[in-house]
């Protein structure tokens, strides 16, 4: 046998590759499953992949074999990688598809696992009873090990059942896939029959036929195993990248829902901000006719004209003061973090919604203690937060009696360098059920409330790396919502200190 | 203008009061402003003679009393003037509220000047009417108010129509003395035929 076995053969360099490129991915998906344990498909690959390593050296083992007996403990050794290979590429169909019947997956991995075992008690193997003779063939340019006539067990048909329903397994979980309709389905569905349940159906009828001697060849799964490793690669890379872009999109989708929760605040407001600007527009134009009126008089009274232009040029002001508020509501903004004072923000927003309280019948109540220190926070954003929490509670207390309509705003410092919000509303209070929906996103109590002004306020919240969440009124039925910001001091600490483990880690 | 009385400003924004005070008086208006309603309530309870011509100029969103709540107040406090509401967002529902109320116009705050004062002159010279109609009213009482409480006895059954004959029977009295009666009633209140007792009576709101 000196001629096979002295020089490298093309044979063993081609599946040494073939094992070099699936131990490559083993290693890669392995580290890959470990970062993220949910996903086993990835975990499925590295099995299948080192599985397959294992099958390519013992299959160069069987082709250069010098006797029978070599060439049985191959064979015989061979059944472990191709049963982890076999279970790896079914559980990785089951993830990928997830339309898989189970019954199915539990039956081929017990009969698998019957033939693994069954195939350490029998000797040479689980499917042959003995070899007639070695015989040469050639192969990709050289002379390989072929096995004779085989006497095979009955029991083989036990293996090849198990590779039947494997490939009946597949079929199955694909074409459920397929009826789900849509391209992704279909793809994924094409992609489990074709990348795993083809090459497996290939490799099964060619490796009876090698057995039952029609095939002068060697027994190869290999190749099959190869693709399929390969598929199944793409496949999961596929889903990285996928989520990647998913994670951008939800990224965007975020600031725009954002956004939109500015915009709908707004309209709510919308009503309320014309009041604000009819009242310095109006009487810029009743100072403007006044004006007119004097000036047609024979002797117009100047002083009362300087008064009144005067009056016309604070007017303007404050109107335009409403706009440019409007204008950075609806801005779309990343986070801006400065010092700011709550006391001030707090009054922003109650001059906000003055008219609209007003007209609601309203009393809103502001508790700011002494001597609070100044906070770390995007001034529109905590704004929007505020506005949006105030709005809530002046909508929840909608049905309360008009002596009994107030919100209270109470803002005081607490342990460990934090500010803590409080906007309690004296409201009819909701049922606990409620209590534990009102941060989902898209659940709403109002009729044409979109359900997303508190998810994204505790979105804002927490990029402040506070806390936002709600509780009973104390002492009352309404309910009082909190959210905590650090003060500037603090914060900034904070966030010093979160660079530093950043680095450490 | 022919229409006289003062214009009531009632808004609780000290820049547009001022504004909208200055243009009426500019334009030959009597004008006073009011920051709320109370203040408006309080100043108009302690007039005497009590105040009984003027519109009031409200805004209709405020704090206290809202414009249609003070149009309420004004009512029941048997003050008769005519509304004219402002506001800064035309909400439908208040409008049709204001109206029924019996509110002369509902305009926004930054209607035309023209809009403004043809309102206002509107609702002043529904002032001015409903104050002659009243003083009408008050002085045809006084001209009843000296015959007896037998002659307006006498005088319900003459405007119902019914003959001396009738009269007499129904009182209980001789057809002569209905006469008497007759002729008592209408010496004072100076009218010559049953057709101008009739008419008279209605204007005087009696036997309605």
């Amino acid at each position: 046998m000196g001629s096979i076995t002295d020089v490298m053969s093309l044979v063993t360099t081609l599946w040494s590759m073939a094992a070099a490129a699936a131990l490559t991915l083993a290693v890669l998906y392995g580290v890959v499953w470990t970062v993220d344990r949910r996903n086993l498909a990835n975990l499925t690959l590295c099995v299948v992949a080192i599985a397959m390593a294992f099958v390519a050296r013992a299959e160069v083992g069987m082709m250069h074999s010098a006797t029978i007996a070599e060439y049985g403990d191959w064979a015989r050794l061979c059944y472990l990688p191709v049963s982890f290979a076999l279970i790896g590429q079914v559980l990785f169909v089951h993830l990928f598809l997830g339309t898989g019947r189970r019954d199915l997956l539990w039956t081929i991995i017990g009969l698998r696992l019957v033939v693994l075992i069954g195939n350490f008690v029998t000797y040479p193997t689980f499917a042959w009873r003995a070899i007639v003779g070695l015989r040469h063939a050639r192969f990709l340019g050289e002379q390989v090990s072929v096995a004779g006539p085989v006497v095979l067990r009955s029991w083989h048909w036990l293996s090849v059942a198990s590779c039947v329903l494997i490939i009946v397994f597949i079929a199955d979980a694909a074409l459920r896939r397929w009826r789900q309709g849509g391209a992704e389905e279909r793809r994924k569905a094409l992609v489990a029959a074709g990348g795993v349940g083809l090459p497996l159906a290939a490799t099964m009828v060619y490796a009876q036929s090698v057995l039952l001697g029609s095939l002068p060849l060697p027994l190869l799964v290999t190749p099959a195993f190869l693709i399929t490793i390969m598929v199944m690669a793409v496949e999961l890379s596929r889903g990285f990248l996928l989520y990647r872009q998913t994670r951008q999109e939800l990224e965007e989708l975020r600031s725009e829902l954002a956004r939109a929760g500015r915009v709908t605040a707004l309209g709510q407001l919308a009503s309320a901000l014309a009041h604000e600007l009819s009242q310095p527009l109006g009487a810029i134009l009743r100072n403007a006719e006044a004006a007119e009126l004097h000036l047609n008089r024979p002797s117009p009274d100047l002083a009362e004209l300087r008064e009144i232009i005067a009056d016309i040029r604070k007017d303007d002001r404050r109107a335009g003061d409403v706009i440019e508020q409007m204008r950075a509501l609806i801005k779309r903004r990343t986070l801006q973090m400065n010092p700011l004072s709550l006391n001030e923000l707090v009054q922003d927003v109650i001059s906000l919604v003055h008219s609209d309280a007003m007209a609601r019948h309203v009393a809103i109540d502001c508790i700011v203690a002494a001597g609070l220190p100044l906070v770390s926070g995007d001034r529109v954003h905590l704004s929007q937060v505020l506005l949006n929490l105030v709005i809530n509670g002046m909508d929840a207390i909608q049905s309360s009696p008009g002596s009994a309509r107030r919100i209270v705003i109470e803002v005081r410092p607490r342990e460990q360098g934090r500010v803590e919000v409080a906007v309690t509303d004296s409201g009819p209070g909701v049922p606990p059920e409620v209590i534990a929906k009102v941060f989902d996103p898209f659940y709403t109590t109002k009729s044409g409330g979109l359900g997303m002004g508190l998810p994204i306020s505790r979105t804002i919240i927490e990029a402040h790396g506070g806390r936002l969440w709600v509780e009973r009124a104390p002492g009352g039925r309404g309910l009082t919502f909190r959210f905590t910001l650090f003060q500037a001091a603090a914060a900034f600490q904070t966030q010093h200190a979160l660079q530093a483990q950043g680095a450490v880690s | 203008m022919n229409a006289s009385g003062v214009v009531y400003v009632v808004d609780d924004d000290p820049s547009f009061r001022t504004a909208v005070t200055r243009m009426l008086a500019a334009a030959g208006l009597s004008v006073q402003g009011y920051g709320s309603g109370d203040e408006l309530l309080a100043e108009l309870a302690g007039e005497e003679p009590p105040v009984d011509s003027g519109c009031v100029l409200a805004d209709l969103c405020m704090p206290g009393l809202d414009g249609l709540q003070l149009q309420q107040a004004c009512t029941d406090a048997g003050l008769e003037l005519p509304f004219v509401f402002l506001t800064g967002r035309g909400d439908v529902p208040s409008a049709v509220s204001a109206m029924q109320h019996g509110a002369v116009d509902f305009l926004d705050k930054c209607a035309p000047q023209q809009a403004l004062l043809t309102s206002l002159e509107r609702a002043l010279e529904r002032s001015a009417h409903a104050r002659a109609s009243r003083a009408q009213r008050a002085q045809l009482q006084r001209r009843f108010g000296a015959l007896t409480a037998r002659e307006l006895e006498v005088l319900e059954q003459v405007v119902r129509g019914r003959m001396n004959k009738q009269i007499a029977a129904t009182l209980d009295i001789h057809e002569r003395t209905v006469k008497l009666h007759r002729s008592a009633i209408t010496t004072k209140l100076r009218v010559r035929s049953v057709a101008e007792l009739t008419t008279l009576a209605r204007e005087a709101g009696l036997f309605v």
